[in-house]
């Protein structure tokens, strides 16, 4: 038997090609997190000569990253809060019921997850031009004129919140149903059966027995649903045009757009503001990713 | 009793589907089944189809077959998902599965750092890159391979389609990985131990042992992230807006082009259906060669 | 009833009704904000300014996807005079005949402006509030000093010429023609279109609605474009990038890179005035102009619509929109747009305005708008726009010649079109 050897070639190996990838990964980020407390800080990597704090604060007081940031937690605030409950819902469904559609759902879920939005995109458009229309005319029936326009940046679905809510959500749908059935497959029946037993109705079971049980696979669906949502650029960039309900990614693009008067300090404390809320979400949700996809292989 | 209860049941599990029924079908059946009347049509953003669109058979199908835009788009897509999908994230995240699974010290932060570039949001991810990228001799790259004596350039505009595979690489290594560690922790550790009893070196074990036990894992993976990458559009229009020249213009910005851009709505639909249907055959392979369970 | 009743309570007690106007990129925005306040005086309203993608493309395709959902704003302009036939006949715009024909200013609109705003059948449904003079403006001292001359051109091969001499004698880029997709509606309305006055085929839209494209003329034009790319005489490289023409314009022509180009009156004061990111300096006397050379002789300078006012034709306050599309046409109004951007108001009483005569660079252009000539726009001109923009990308990325190039182009109005509107 070979002595203690302080590192094996395939050790030194193995962290030399870690470390070459951790700088891979993290190098571009150094920069917009530099540039985000630099007052001179420009498209390129530059060692900030003080530190500043004023690009943060900008977004909250001048332009409109307040009001980005605001339409974004509202939309896909609400977004994951639908999928949450629609998907729990559903997964919970899928996973109980044995019906001759169980199989075909399921295998519809897995085709619609494949679809690219890029190639709904067009249609989609025309399905809520023709749903705005539709709640156009409700609304102008009901709301006095001078409100109309509120109500339709609230209620429309072409350039507004409910419209696009709809979509994200929608998108977000078939990951959710998936991950919260795998869930419910593996947690026993028992508890339901047990609160059966003693005469609850369905509302009883759900609200008592099922959430509090079903609480980590319902977070995992909802964190994975909120980063998908909150980084989705297509959507609001198709349907969303009143720079009032403008969305940050949205937002930081246009931003960018500007090529004689870019900010880049600004747009960098952005883009870290933007990127915090994705990055803390990812972390609390990581340990649900290998669950799901294992639990699809187990044939 | 029973026979109620069990109704009673199914028809509770019906309900339950319902809500999410109704927002897949409008949202995304409706839409993809319109993407096929849509293709047949002329519709426009503007001009006289716009306000009077007419059915027009096959021709938006013809003028697809014959534009040089569409089968470049194809041609790029072809490389963007073979170069980032298939090549760099799959080794890189094998790689990193593999190198992870012994015992590293610094584990939680090499973890964090490789899965960093998949939890920032598209629009982030391009930006970053744009100041890694773009600016000539000012770029980080151009100034880290100057080091080495390469001559700095713009590099997203004389090598776009290896910079944009080089991106996506860079975003996608963490799924890749967490693909295949969950993997390879299914390889019981029996089998490694036997053949190294028998002399084995690590890089028989590798490719007789390992590589063959992770295929259905392997597979998996390929199958959507072929899927997702053909998806993608954010990233890439943040980076290049599908240029210099159409070289970075993947499908998805294709499509984006000519719906949104040049006003051509129903031939927009017509390259959307070839690509609904190309990853509908995708979606076929998946759940039949891999037995999803249900 | 009680509808009715609320109704009427809530409109008594409302303040100004709010009329929204679109506006794109921040001088643009700023002209549009130096006049809001009298109008909103002067009407009783109030004005919401709703910003738009900057880039030109961006800004229509926004635009257009809002006015086929039925919520764009009231008013707004069109980028080029192409573009507002295809707004007309997708039912976009509301007509404006009546109104602008009562309106003051009518009488003190250039007969070009009239003609240009004035569609086949006697209606008006965009009005060209400003113009945008048109012509090649070369760098005088940088030619001086290299002794080259900078007598006026007098036909496309004399401009050809020039171009490779200044290649020759100073190794620098001779003439930019816009070209290529990404430069949008440029590569037609702001390079290919200059020269159809002066080539076989001087009107591409007939009053029928068949469009000349299969001419000699649109091949000769597009056999300049070649010439001038397969002999380096104009960069190509940043013309099939985003946003293609920042580089040429605001950093090669100022550092003298780049000695003539395509432009309009715009560019003393927005590309290369004392306020650009670049100045030229004393842009005045460094920077000259040619007409466009016809092909076998003659010149001309063409005149083309910006500012152009539309009214949304689903706006719901058609009459207040009407009147604040006038207003935005005010003398005042459009010498706001003139300071910081540098196009022509399209009124001869703009002459007499105080704040205008002080735009030294543009008060003779303003004497002679008259004798500009003007491409007779049509329905399907969008297309024809980005026909051409399709036909001198393949030239850019040389992958054909001019006659390749005319055929991209015959094919791409066909498929969308229709054959028999092409001639």
């Amino acid at each position: 038997m070979t002595g203690v050897r302080k590192f094996s070639r395939a050790e030194a190996t193995a962290y030399g090609f870690l470390t070459v990838t951790l700088v891979f990964c993290l190098l571009p980020f150094v920069w917009v997190v530099l540039a985000s407390v630099d007052p001179n800080a420009s498209l390129f990597l530059s060692l900030p000569k003080g530190i500043t704090a004023d690009h943060f604060v900008k977004i909250f007081t001048a332009e409109n990253g307040g009001r980005w940031f605001f339409n974004s937690l509202v939309t896909v605030g609400a977004t994951t809060a639908l999928v949450i409950i629609v998907g729990g819902m559903g997964g919970y469904a899928l996973s109980r019921t044995n019906a001759w559609w169980k199989r075909p759902f399921l295998y519809a879920i897995i085709l619609v997850r494949v679809l690219p939005p890029t190639a709904l995109i067009v249609p989609l458009y025309k399905v809520m031009l023709i749903s705005n229309g539709v709640m156009g005319a409700l609304v102008r029936s009901i709301v006095p004129p001078d409100s109309i326009r509120s109500a339709m940046q609230i209620f429309g679905f072409v350039d507004g919140y409910l419209g696009l809510i709809l979509v994200l959500s929608a998108m977000q749908l078939p990951l959710a149903l998936w991950i919260i059935k795998t869930f419910f497959d593996l947690t026993p029946k028992d508890y339901e059966e047990a609160a059966l037993m003693d005469g609850a109705n369905v509302f009883q079971r759900i609200r008592r027995i099922l959430v509090p049980l079903a609480l980590p696979g319902l977070g995992a669906a909802g964190l994975l649903t909120f980063i998908g949502a909150w980084g989705d650029f297509l959507m609001p960039l198709t349907f969303i045009s009143s720079s009032n309900l403008q969305l940050l990614p949205i937002g930081l693009f246009r931003a960018f757009q500007r090529a004689n008067t870019i900010d880049y300090g600004y747009l960098s404390a952005l883009a870290v503001l933007y990127m915090l809320p994705a990055v803390v979400a990812f972390g609390l949700a990581r340990r649900f990713l290998v669950q799901t996809f294992t639990g699809g292989i187990k044939g | 009793m029973a026979m109620t209860y069990e109704t009673r049941v199914a028809w509770q599990n019906r309900m339950l589907l319902v809500p999410a029924l109704v927002l897949l079908a409008c949202f995304i059946l409706i839409p993809a089944g319109a993407a096929i009347y849509i293709s047949f049509t002329n519709e426009a953003l503007s001009g006289f189809a716009a306000a009077h669109p007419q059915l027009v058979g096959l021709k938006n199908y013809v003028r697809l077959f014959s534009d040089d835009g569409f089968w470049n788009s194809l041609v790029v897509t072809a490389f963007f998902v073979f170069g980032s999908s298939i090549v760099g994230q799959f080794v890189l995240g094998l790689a990193s599965a593999m190198a992870l699974s012994r015992p590293i010290a610094f584990r939680p932060v090499f973890n964090a750092a490789i899965l960093l570039p998949n939890a920032v949001p598209e629009v982030v991810a391009g930006f970053i890159w744009i100041s890694m990228l773009a600016g000539g001799k000012y770029s980080t790259v151009s100034r880290i391979v100057g080091l080495v004596g390469i001559p700095p350039q713009n590099w997203l505009g004389s090598l776009p389609l290896l910079m944009i595979i080089v991106v996506n690489t860079w975003r996608g290594i963490a799924f890749a990985m967490i693909l295949m560690t969950s993997g390879l922790s299914a390889v019981p550790t029996d089998v490694y131990e036997a053949a190294r009893m028998d002399g084995a070196t690590p890089r028989q074990i590798f490719w007789r042992i390992t590589l063959p036990l992770l295929r259905p894992t392997i597979f998996l993976y390929m199958l959507v992230s072929t899927a997702g990458t053909i998806a993608i559009f954010g990233l890439i229009y943040t980076l290049t807006r599908g240029g210099p020249g159409g070289a970075t213009e993947i499908i998805g910005i294709y499509i984006y082009n000519q719906s949104f851009t040049a006003y051509q709505l129903g031939y927009g639909s017509a390259v959307a259906v070839i690509m609904l249907g190309v990853s509908v055959a995708i979606g076929t392979v998946y759940v039949r060669v891999l037995k999803v369970q249900v | 009833m009680v509808a009715a009743i609320s109704g009427a309570v809530v409109s008594s007690c409302t303040s100004a009704q709010t009329i929204r106007v679109a506006e794109h990129r921040p001088a643009r925005i700023d002209a549009l904000n130096k006049s809001i306040p009298s109008v909103e005086k002067q009407l009783g309203i109030s004005i919401e300014v709703v910003e738009y993608p900057a880039p030109e493309r961006d800004y229509m395709s926004k635009l257009l996807t809002e006015l086929g959902a039925g919520n764009a704003p009231d008013l707004f302009t069109a980028n080029f005079d192409s573009d507002v036939a295809d707004l007309v006949s997708a039912g976009y715009l509301a007509p404006i005949t009546a109104e602008v024909k009562a309106w003051d200013g009518y009488a003190h609109l250039f007969d070009v402006a009239k003609k240009l705003s004035t569609r086949a059948n006697g209606e008006i449904y965009a009005l060209d509030s400003m113009l945008g003079v048109e012509q090649i403006y070369f760098r005088r001292d940088l030619l001086d000093k290299a002794g080259i001359s900078t007598a006026q051109p007098t036909s496309w091969k004399d401009l050809l010429d020039r171009a490779r001499e200044i290649k020759k004698k100073t190794g620098k880029y001779g003439l930019l023609l816009p070209a290529g997709i990404s430069w949008g509606g440029g590569a037609f309305n702001e390079g290919f279109a200059l020269f159809v006055p002066g080539s076989k085929t001087p009107q591409i839209a007939n009053d029928d609605g068949t469009l000349n494209l299969n001419g000699e003329g649109v091949r000769d034009i597009l056999g300049l474009y070649r010439s001038l790319i397969d002999e380096d005489l104009m960069p190509i490289e940043p013309l099939l990038g985003p946003e293609p023409w920042v580089i040429p314009k605001y950093t090669m022509f100022p550092a003298g890179d780049l000695i003539a180009t395509t432009c309009g009156t715009w560019c003393y004061i927005y590309d290369w005035g004392k306020d650009s990111k670049n100045p030229v300096p004393d842009v005045i006397k460094n920077v000259g102009t040619w007409a466009v050379p016809g092909m076998a002789g003659g010149s001309s300078v063409t005149v083309s619509g910006r500012n152009i006012w539309a009214v949304n034709a689903k706006s719901a306050h058609l009459v207040l929109a009407k009147k604040v599309l006038l207003a935005l046409s005010s003398v005042n109004a459009t010498v706001a747009y003139a300071q910081l951007l540098g196009n022509i108001p399209a009124r001869k009483d703009a002459a007499d305005n105080r704040d205008f005569q002080a735009l030294t660079e543009l008060v003779p252009v303003l004497k002679n708008v008259e004798n500009g000539t003007f491409l007779k726009s049509a329905p399907g001109f969008s297309v024809v726009s980005e026909g051409v923009a399709r036909a001198t990308e393949a030239l850019l990325r040389k992958q054909t010649d001019a006659v390749g190039a005319q055929a991209i182009l015959v094919k791409y109005v066909k498929d969308l079109l229709g054959d028999k509107v092409v001639k």
